[in-house]
């Protein structure tokens, strides 16, 4: 028992003169990347700032505990710090930032239960609220050098919009379509911090490429950014080509919605191509009601 | 220079063979005989062909640039698609599509404008493909836009080598290739988005009855070589997956049918992570990194197809962590389950096409979880020789939580159609009259305030085709009216058109004109204006070289709703081009 206060004594004596040594700030965004590999690529998503003065006591090394907690406490994942890297205090003085695969390097993160099977299946944790929770520690017994820091952040996967109108494959009658055609989609889930711009891109598909050879080669007739909002109005201002006699196939066009953050960039550059386009859907326009056309190309 | 280069090889090539088809081979000598005997065991058919599109756009004031260009100012296409037939059981197709300026606004080749010859040959506007074949065996070279099956890969050409072996009831079919070549990043403008070099091999082995069944295992990889961009994409990553499936198809007697397929993939959504021990790898196809899932996908349909009923189930379920380079767009991590029919009753003249489903999204995360209907239907009657009426109704909604807001997204989408046609049948001509008009509503909820906006759209349309029984000439007239109010904004639209077609030059030449004119107004403003005139000319030049021609011009003035008051612009149009369709054994 005396052993064992003895220990406790001398650790709290080490981290409190340490704590005096290393100074350190964990900054986390409040709704990071739901893909957890996508932080590193992020310098915004995850800074620890280290500042101390070389010849402190425990050395001028350290390594970072990490451990993510769900808001009940329960801890889902923590570093394997025999694993995990050894950083060293800056000898001028000068704050050590270290970033997401420095804190959280997830090839050293434990996991376990649900979230390690989640994890390995979509690189994503279950929606919800949980706690980041970092200290720097001694590179070989692992004593605390400082007060642990936790930070909440709230993970759900970006889901991008699904087209709903035109719906895939719907045959327009061109006498209607050639003065508006209306385009509807679903909002990006869940509600952004800011507004989504939404980019429609409809392109004609050529009787010799497939949909999405198309959407990949040619000039979109229409390219428009619409700003938070799921409709959008088109006066194509096209004359429809007639129906073709001989090949039996209609005007054929594929659309999408690219979502765009306030820097313009995609949503989510993890998911599909990357681009944040959702799946894109084709629709004909038929010029001629009374032939019965063969939609395929 | 490249375009250049390639316009006139290619305009030369397409020349040549032109020529050498049209030229008559005198039969006198014995050489030629002996040419006759090759030409009888030697079929070509196919088509070829040259097309050029032109645009043009004038704004107005000068210097506005309110509205922007939407087709390359200069475009030539070339197709080129030959099937030489040297005995019964070889042949040699050509599938030659390719045009002289790129045009990419999406995906990897997105803005670039001076490609390389490997670029070029790769981007997916063109087209190089040679399949020669004898009885079973196929080999494919160059452009291959090869579909597997629904989860594995189909929807990317690659361009390389593989074959397509059938011996009797089996299936082995391999490729490899690019499917896309490294692109710098450009930050322009314009910019270049840039993308990484990307290699693809994919494989089936199975064995396939057609109309009676199919039983394969799919393999399809792709991998990004990371140091094939400099400067690198700033927003793609390297990738890396694979994907095995397995497919079940299945055709039985009296129309019953079922299809199953059930997939797995290994996918690395950035090569530049750290390897991961913590993570299974699919050695040696695969070596796991930090960003490295593995999910499942499946999809199932079965059913029943008769003459006068079809009713079919299909359900799909993509995990979310699914993912396959042969479907670049695919959204994974839904559930889609739709009950499909079409009925023909009433000696064919009522006909029902019907679809119900849900498609459930984020299924994992069931906090987020985002639930669509859809309901689809269509209803065609033929109640007289004079009148006929179609009604359909679609029902797209859209409901799932917003995450921290206090509402959750709610949108749904309604649309009402009803089309009567009345035809009236005189000794010279016969009268159409149809009658359109359509409802659509879409709500829309506020996750902040809870409130719901409507969205209501009415559209009416009248359309007469005089169809004259002793004359060649078909004109059409048609009114619509289009009407959208949404909460601060009303727009209205009124459009009158007109079009004729006939016949010219003893039948050989097509006509059809078309006009358009619309007003349209937008809340208070004043109105704007857009007439549209467009013209098709084809003509038959001979039994087997056709000229098409399609002009189009398309003027708009804005009212005040927009700054400059009064802004307008022209834009011109025309694609013309020649088809020369060949078949030897016809010629004879």
């Amino acid at each position: 028992m005396k052993k064992l206060i003895s220990t406790a004594i001398a650790i709290f004596i080490v981290a409190t003169a340490m704590a005096q040594g290393i100074k350190f700030n964990l900054i986390v965004n409040a709704q990071p990347p739901a893909q957890l590999s996508e932080w590193g690529n992020r310098r915004e998503v995850l800074m620890l700032i280290v500042t101390g003065q070389p010849g402190a006591p425990g050395g001028d090394q350290f390594k970072i505990k990490t451990e993510i907690k769900t808001t009940d406490g329960t801890i889902i994942a923590s570093a394997d710090l025999a694993k995990t890297p050894v950083f060293t205090l800056n000898s001028t003085g000068a704050p050590t930032i270290l970033l997401a695969n420095d804190v959280m390097p997830l090839e050293f993160m434990v996991f376990t239960g649900k979230y390690k099977t989640s994890l390995e299946r979509t690189g994503k944790l279950p929606a919800g609220n949980y706690i980041i929770c970092a200290r720097p520690v001694t590179i070989t017994d692992y004593i605390p050098l400082g007060e642990e820091q936790c930070k909440n952040f709230y993970l759900a996967s970006t889901q991008l919009p699904i087209l709903m109108k035109p719906y895939n494959e719907e045959v327009l009658d061109a006498k209607k379509a050639q003065t508006a055609i209306i385009f509807r989609w679903s909002p990006v889930v869940p509600t952004q911090p800011s507004p989504v711009t939404y980019r429609i891109q409809v392109f004609e598909v050529l009787p010799t490429q497939s949909p999405v050879q198309a959407l990949r080669s040619n000039q979109p007739l229409l390219d428009k950014e619409v700003l938070a909002a799921t409709q959008f109005i088109w006066q194509p201002q096209l004359s429809f080509l007639p129906y073709d006699e001989e090949t039996k196939k209609l005007p054929t066009f594929i659309w999408t919605i690219q979502s765009l953050d306030a820097s313009h960039n995609p949503v989510t550059q993890t998911d599909g191509s990357g681009e944040g386009r959702s799946e894109p859907i084709i629709f004909f326009v038929n010029p001629d009601k009374n032939k019965i056309p063969k939609k395929t190309n | 220079m490249i375009r250049k280069k390639i316009i006139t090889s290619s305009f030369f090539l397409c020349m040549f063979v032109a020529t050498s088809f049209a030229q008559e081979i005198p039969d006198s000598s014995l050489l030629n005989k002996v040419k006759d005997k090759a030409k009888e065991k030697l079929n070509i058919s196919g088509t070829m062909g040259i097309t050029y599109e032109g645009y043009g756009l004038s704004r107005k004031p000068s210097g506005w640039t309110g509205y922007q260009p939407r087709r390359p100012w200069n475009q030539v296409r070339f197709n080129f698609t030959p099937t030489f037939k040297f005995s019964k059981n070889f042949s040699l197709p050509f599938n030659f599509n390719f045009a002289a300026i790129p045009t990419n606004f999406a995906g990897p080749y997105a803005g670039i404008k001076k490609p390389t010859f490997g670029q070029f040959i790769t981007n997916p506007m063109n087209s190089f493909g040679l399949n020669p074949k004898y009885k079973w065996a196929e080999l494919q070279l160059g452009t291959q836009y090869l579909k597997y099956s629904e989860l594995s890969t189909g929807d990317i050409g690659v361009f390389g080598i593989g074959f397509d072996l059938r011996p009797k009831t089996f299936l082995f079919k391999f490729f490899t290739g690019v499917s896309q070549q490294g692109i710098n990043y450009v930050a322009g403008p314009p910019v270049v988005t840039g993308a990484y070099k990307r290699r693809n091999w994919m494989a089936q082995i199975g064995t396939e009855k057609e109309g009676k069944y199919l039983f394969a295992l799919n393999f399809a990889k792709g991998k990004d070589v990371p140091t094939s961009a400099a400067p690198p994409p700033l927003t793609i990553r390297p990738q890396e997956g694979i994907v095995i499936s397995l497919v079940s198809d299945l055709y039985l007697e009296k129309g019953f049918y079922f299809k199953a397929e059930g997939a797995q993939s290994t996918f690395t959504k950035d090569l530049a992570t750290p390897l991961s021990p913590n993570i299974k790898s699919l050695k040696p196809f695969i070596e796991a990194h930090t960003s490295t899932l593995t999910d499942y996908a499946g999809q199932l349909a079965v059913g029943k197809k008769g003459k006068n009923l079809d009713l079919g189930v299909m359900i799909k379920y993509l995990g979310a962590g699914f993912q396959t380079i042969g479907y670049p767009f695919l959204q994974s991590d839904r559930l889609d389950y739709t009950l499909n029919t079409r009925i023909n009753a009433w000696k064919n003249k009522m006909n029902i096409v019907a679809s119900l489903g849900q498609r459930v999204n984020n299924v994992k995360n069931t906090a987020l979880r985002a639930k669509q209907f859809i309901g689809n239907l269509n209803w065609f009657t033929q109640f007289s020789e004079s009148f006929s009426l179609n009604v359909n109704y679609n029902n797209f909604g859209f409901q799932t939580a917003s995450g921290l807001n206090p509402f959750g997204i709610k949108n749904v989408s309604n649309d009402l159609g009803i089309n009567p046609t009345f035809t009236f049948t005189g000794k010279k001509i016969i009268h159409l009259l149809s009658l359109s008009y359509n409802y659509s509503k879409y709500d829309e909820r506020d996750v902040m305030t809870g409130l719901t906006t409507s969205n209501n759209t009415h559209t009416g349309v009248l359309t007469y085709v005089p169809t004259y029984l002793e004359k060649e000439i078909s004109p059409d007239f048609s009114v619509l009216y289009f009407y959208n109010n949404v909460p601060g904004a009303k727009i209205t639209l009124a459009t009158l058109s007109a079009a004729l077609s006939m016949q010219a030059a003893k039948k050989k030449m097509r006509l059809r004109g078309q006009l358009q004119y619309t007003l349209g107004k937008l809340n208070s403003f004043n109105s704007n204006n857009n007439l549209i005139a467009s013209c098709n000319i084809d003509f038959k030049l001979t039994k087997k070289l056709t000229w098409a021609t399609f002009l189009t011009t398309n003027y708009f003035k804005y009212g005040n709703e927009i700054t400059p008051n009064g802004a307008n612009y022209v834009e011109t149009g025309c694609r013309t081009g020649f088809q020369y369709r060949f078949d030897t054994k016809k010629q004879k």
